[in-house]
């Protein structure tokens, strides 16, 4: 029964108190408990697991989810907050990065706890100066003008002073992030770090969200005509926030340019913006939890995709888990299940009798999948052409799915999940590079079509 | 409602540990492509000892973003080498691939996945800039790495990369023996030198203008971005043949990555009817994507499509079914072939294939001219490089034949 | 002067093809309030779509119908395949997500990317395919004159973009079609009180928007031969910047936007300096858009109270 948007979010609070169980239960923790207990329980969760024994693959895995958290935080204040859709944001990381790689290495070699409050301090200024932009231009103006600044910056290191900047031969050999004689080596190290660096930005990132400027901002978002007819000075908030923005990014590029021990022009690409904005967006704008959670989800999800017996793992899971959500009631998904069993026995016997070279190939999947599946999909010695056909057929084929009539889909689904692990057996697991982008773009908009907030943000209405 | 959440958050959690689990174990190494589960078909079935010499490399190149066409002409050439060594030798090797988009911080990642995996060499990476970020931590682990394309000559010069090696010379190699054969033999009042913006342009291009100079030969350095695409690329390239390309320019140096740009800028200079001759570097060398006819194009191997030797002509065979190729994937054929044999020699002589065994192997490689698709001997000095020196030179006519000549 | 005469027949060639893809831009943003991140890999498919109608009549040097013929069969099948191609996208990736965050839907647009990008790479490799047009259309088709060339498949492209142009204004400005669209960009929720199927127009929409990409696209094919799997990207952030340098939402500033970028470009790799080509661009851009904050055409928007 639909109501009227705006009664449905006012009434949001009475429906969560309604519930019963375990849900109850979590909200009313969640209502009880303060942020700093909870900042410091994922503090002391990233502790014990900086102590595990990991390897150095995960190491540095867990090491980027807190540095793309962090960028995620400073973007959450210029876009979760004061709404200003800066495009230019990952300048400022790379402006971090090559001022910790001018000041902290080279000929200088100023300690840390020098260079990094300066490259904070020239950051806020650097942003507060595109910032100036915002009195301007708005809008999707801004960000078109701000992303300007974004390539404008890759020009500058690609060309400008090579000696100095390194042109595209970047600077590496960077030092280690040092201070009073003590300097951090280890992976291990740097994620205590980078962790410690997160910790502290959470908490005084908390404290800003809640006071006078947290609120202003969020009026400027929300409606800045309004904001500035109640005597708020919008104009010099915008300014702030891209250039708190772009101090908080730039901290991050100090941590990424010690660790990774070198700078490159090709590390601050729009690519590379694109992947903060997914972060930022999937976690939910708006929420710094939201932020720290999308920095790790995505930069662990892409670590997943792109190791191929991860991906397997992910793919067919998250099939399984689209089918138990969306599929009821339980007889129909059992049905759907067992259809899809039999027809692989069926058509994989049929096939191998015709021809026994049709069947000939091997499941690309390795270990039990891989064993599992071997004598229920249909793969040929040489696939290629056989899996770009399945693959234009599952696009077709899931495409139908989301169409047909309610009562017709079960019957649908049944070949569509058999052509899904056909053709991921025989094609897309034997292009594990290209799957994965295929897979992140799958997953993103899956996820958004799910939850168009984010995975912790909240629903709002937007004034248009 | 409550049963079908609780089963999502079930599902949800079954799957996080499998993801886990099998990133604990490693996370890279369990990945035989199709042509590894039939490599270790072939392997099994022909290795003569009693037990397979059993092994594990990686390949790490750009196979996705916007250099994915040299990433994956190398990858497929070295899944041929694989393949083909595997059957050769009778070993049971597995490659596993790590996409790094020639971004440096992606190339780390990938780098410390290799590093966590039991693999013992790695092929790759593509750019210069990956392998100054990744040529230490292959050093700590003492895994070897063999690039066929990263030709910066700091790589091995400046200590920071102990375990790096390339089947490529570097561009003091390359860079002056084009411009002295533009010397001698075209004679031209002045060049025109384009670089593309990126570290392999640059390089040769350093090494080029000051011998032009020195000549006495007059010098128009422009430059394009080498990551610009379709349009935008194509005005930049019209633009410059508008206003850059004088008569006095009777020879153009493109010394660029990508066949394709080389073939635009030919095309623009007929259209606008200017006469130069063009003289690519061997990131040009693509007989299916270049060939404007009397154009110069230098290459570090000889022309496999042409060649009569049976190891030429199963490589042609072997990635034809993934369509035409260029310069970039023999020479990683080799790279990756030189691994092959070193942990094949390893497993002969009685030692398991661990790394620092594969690495003293690599480095006392010693392969006859006749026996590998660059026709030198491929061998390394002591700091990475390669002892041959290959120089081939083309030429190509009309019909977009590639003629080789003599390149003094 | 033949250099300066050549350089401006430079951009405006390149500039046409922003334009159109701009124009794709610009109607989306009027309708949806969208950028359509995926845009620009609507037009590369586009290529590819020119690209194998080549191979199907028997490739560049071996064609089985005339050339003319050809061109014009390229033009429309690229435009009908990316056209039904749009409808599909926001069909699947923005239709449920219209009244959500205005930021979430730019995440879906990028997903599409990623997946338009890479199933191409998937499907035909990563190898660059080329139109091979000089083998069918000759450089010295054309008009020259002293050391100026305007060959024919420039000419073409000004011609096909100039009467496309036309006819989107007249179709926008005159047509019921073009009412609803401007109704529905001006208030969506008063549209559909006033019993305008909006969920259709917005269909017409991206069907317009990205024929216009698919024609843009052979026309790259046709006049730079070289395409691949990764030319979207930059040819969309190219018409982006014109649809908003223009003034967002607007026809007539699309064109201009476009034309503008593109002759910029040239003129900067011309006569200013070719290494700094792109810092010189940019820097025009953002004083104009100083200037200029709404874009060259853009109206000053009106705040609702």
């Amino acid at each position: 029964m639909p109501i009227g948007v705006d009664e449905w979010v006012a009434q949001h609070t009475d429906r969560r108190d309604a519930g019963t169980g375990w849900r109850r239960l979590m909200y009313t923790l969640d209502a009880r408990v303060g942020w700093w207990p909870r900042l410091a329980l994922a503090v002391l969760a990233g502790l014990i697991f900086g102590q595990l024994s990991l390897s150095s693959n995960i190491q540095q895995v867990a090491i980027n989810s807190l540095i793309y958290a962090i960028l995620a935080l400073g973007l959450n204040i210029a876009v979760g907050w004061a709404g200003q859709l800066d495009l230019g944001y990952v300048a400022f990381f790379g402006f971090g990065a090559y001022g910790y790689a001018v000041l902290s290495s080279g000929t200088t070699h100023w300690a840390a706890i020098v260079s990094i409050p300066v490259v904070f301090g020239a950051a806020a200024i650097f942003g507060t100066l595109v910032g100036l932009v915002s009195l301007r231009v708005s809008g999707d103006y801004l960000a078109i003008v701000t992303l300007f600044v974004g390539q404008a910056f890759m020009e500058v290191v690609n060309n400008v002073d090579t000696g100095k900047l390194g042109g595209v031969n970047g600077l590496f050999g960077l030092d280690p992030i040092h201070s009073f004689g003590a300097q951090i080596t280890t992976l291990k190290g740097y994620f205590y770090f980078a962790l410690v660096v997160l910790a502290v930005l959470i908490g005084l990132l908390h404290l800003l969200d809640n006071s006078r400027t947290g609120r202003a901002w969020r009026a400027v978002r929300e409606d800045e005509l309004a904001a500035e007819a109640m005597t708020i000075p919008t104009g010099a908030l915008k300014i702030m926030a891209i250039g708190f923005a772009a101090a908080v990014g730039a901290i991050a590029g100090t941590v990424f340019a010690a660790q990774q021990d070198n700078v490159f022009p090709t590390n601050f690409t729009a690519n590379i913006l694109i992947l903060i904005y997914a972060c930022l967006v999937l976690g939910g704008a708006g929420s710094i939890a939201g932020a720290v959670l999308g920095g790790i989800v995505v930069t662990v999800g892409q670590q997943m995709v792109s190791s191929p017996a991860d991906a397997g793992y992910l793919f067919y899971g998250l099939i399984l888990l689209g089918l138990v959500a969306k599929v009821r009631p339980w007889r129909t998904l059992a049905a759907v299940l067992a259809g899809t069993v039999v027809l692989g026995v069926a058509l994989h016997a049929i096939v191998g009798a015709i021809s026994s070279s049709a069947t000939a190939g091997s499941p690309g999947s390795a270990g039990w999948i891989g064993h599992v599946v071997s004598h229920w999909v249909i793969v040929p010695k040489n696939a290629v052409g056989y899996g770009n056909v399945l693959y234009i057929a599952l696009i077709v084929l899931v495409f139908a799915v989301t169409r047909v009539r309610d009562s017709w889909r079960p019957y649908l689904l049944v070949p569509t999940l058999y052509v899904a692990a056909c053709c991921w057996e025989s094609r897309l697991i034997v292009n594990p590079s290209i799957t994965a982008q295929i897979l992140i773009g799958a997953i993103l908009i899956a996820t958004m079509i799910a939850r168009p907030q984010g995975l912790l943000g909240t629903m709002r209405v937007e004034v248009v | 409602m409550k049963v079908r959440l609780t089963l999502v958050a079930v599902a949800l959690t079954a799957l996080v540990a499998a993801g886990c689990g099998s990133s604990s174990n490693s996370s890279s190494s369990s990945a035989p492509a199709a042509t590894s589960s039939s490599a270790a078909a072939a392997g099994t079935s022909s290795a003569s000892a009693g037990k397979s010499c059993k092994a594990a490399i990686a390949i790490e190149g750009p196979f996705t973003g916007p250099v994915a066409q040299v990433g994956l002409e190398q990858l497929h050439f070295a899944q041929l080498a694989v393949q083909m060594d595997n059957k050769a030798n009778g070993t049971d090797v597995t490659m596993a691939q790590d996409d790094t988009q020639l971004t440096p911080s992606l190339a780390t990642q990938k780098t410390q996945a290799i590093i966590s995996s039991d693999a013992v060499a790695a092929v790759g990476p593509a750019g210069s800039q990956e392998v100054e970020a990744v040529g230490p931590l292959f050093g700590r682990a003492g895994l070897a790495f063999i690039t066929g394309s990263a030709t910066l000559p700091a790589l091995t010069t400046d200590g920071k990369n102990p375990t790096f090696l390339r089947v490529v010379p570097n561009d003091n190699i390359q860079g002056p023996q084009d411009a002295n054969y533009v010397i001698n033999h075209l004679h031209p009042k002045a060049v025109l030198v384009i670089d593309d913006d990126e570290a392999y342009s640059q390089g040769l291009v350093k090494t080029m203008i000051p011998i032009f100079q020195k000549a006495g030969i007059k010098v128009n350095h422009q430059t394009i971005n080498g990551t610009d695409t379709g349009a935008t690329l194509a005005n930049a390239i019209n633009s410059l043949v508008t206003s850059k390309l004088t008569a006095d320019e009777t020879v153009t140096m493109l010394p660029w990555q990508a066949a394709a740009n080389a073939q635009q800028f030919g095309l623009a200079a007929q259209q606008q009817h200017k006469k130069t001759i063009l003289f690519g570097t061997d990131g040009t060398n693509s007989p299916s994507q270049f060939k404007i006819p009397g154009t110069y194009v230098s290459n570090f191997g000889p022309d496999i499509s042409a060649s009569s030797s049976a190891l030429d002509k199963s490589l042609v065979s072997g990635v034809a079914q993934f369509g035409p190729y260029g310069a970039f994937g023999v020479p990683t054929y080799e790279a990756t072939d030189v691994e092959m044999k070193a942990i094949a020699s390893v497993c002969k002589s009685g030692g398991t294939p661990s790394r620092a065994n594969v690495l003293a192997a690599i480095r006392k490689t010693n392969i006859a001219p006749a026996a590998n698709p660059l026709g030198v001997q491929v061998a390394f000095k002591s700091n990475g490089d390669i002892v041959g020196q290959p120089g081939y030179l083309f030429k190509i006519e009309s019909g977009g034949k590639y003629v080789t000549i003599p390149n003094k | 002067m033949h250099e300066l005469i050549q350089t401006i027949i430079n951009g405006l060639t390149t500039g046409f093809l922003y334009a159109l893809i701009a124009l794709g831009y610009s109607l989306v943003y009027g309708v949806l309030k969208l950028l359509n991140f995926a845009h620009g890999d609507v037009y590369m498919v586009g290529a590819y779509i020119g690209y194998f109608v080549i191979q199907w009549f028997g490739g560049p040097t071996a064609l089985s119908i005339p050339v003319p013929l050809l061109v014009a069969i390229m033009f429309v099948v690229a435009g009908l395949g990316t056209g039904v191609l749009g409808v599909l996208i926001e069909r699947f990736a923005y239709r449920p997500l219209r009244d959500a965050p205005r930021i979430a839907p730019l995440i879906t647009a990028l997903g599409v990317s990623f997946i338009l990008e890479n199933s191409v790479l998937l499907l035909f490799g990563g190898f660059t395919k080329s139109y091979s047009t000089n083998s069918f259309i000759s450089f010295s088709s054309g008009i020259h004159i002293g050391d100026v060339n305007i060959d024919s498949v420039q000419i073409t492209i000004f011609v096909v973009s100039i009467a496309m142009m036309f006819a989107l204004m007249r179709l926008v400005d005159r047509t019921t079609l073009g009412k609803s669209m401007r109704a529905v960009a001006s208030d969506r929720e008063a549209a559909e009180m006033l019993g305008i199927n909006v969920d259709r127009v917005i269909s017409y929409t991206f069907f317009i928007g990205s024929a216009m990409a698919g024609v843009a696209g052979v026309m790259s094919g046709l006049a730079f031969n070289q395409i691949s799997a990764t030319i979207g990207f930059l040819a969309g952030l190219k018409a982006f910047t014109a649809a908003v340098v223009g003034g967002i939402g607007s026809i007539p500033g699309a064109v201009i936007g476009g034309l503008f970028i593109g002759l910029c470009e040239a003129f900067a790799a011309s006569y200013i300096s070719s290494k700094y080509t792109d810092l010189i661009v940019f820097g025009i851009l953002i004083v104009t858009m100083l200037v200029r904050p709404t874009g060259i055409f853009g109206r000053p928007a009106l705040q609702k109270v």
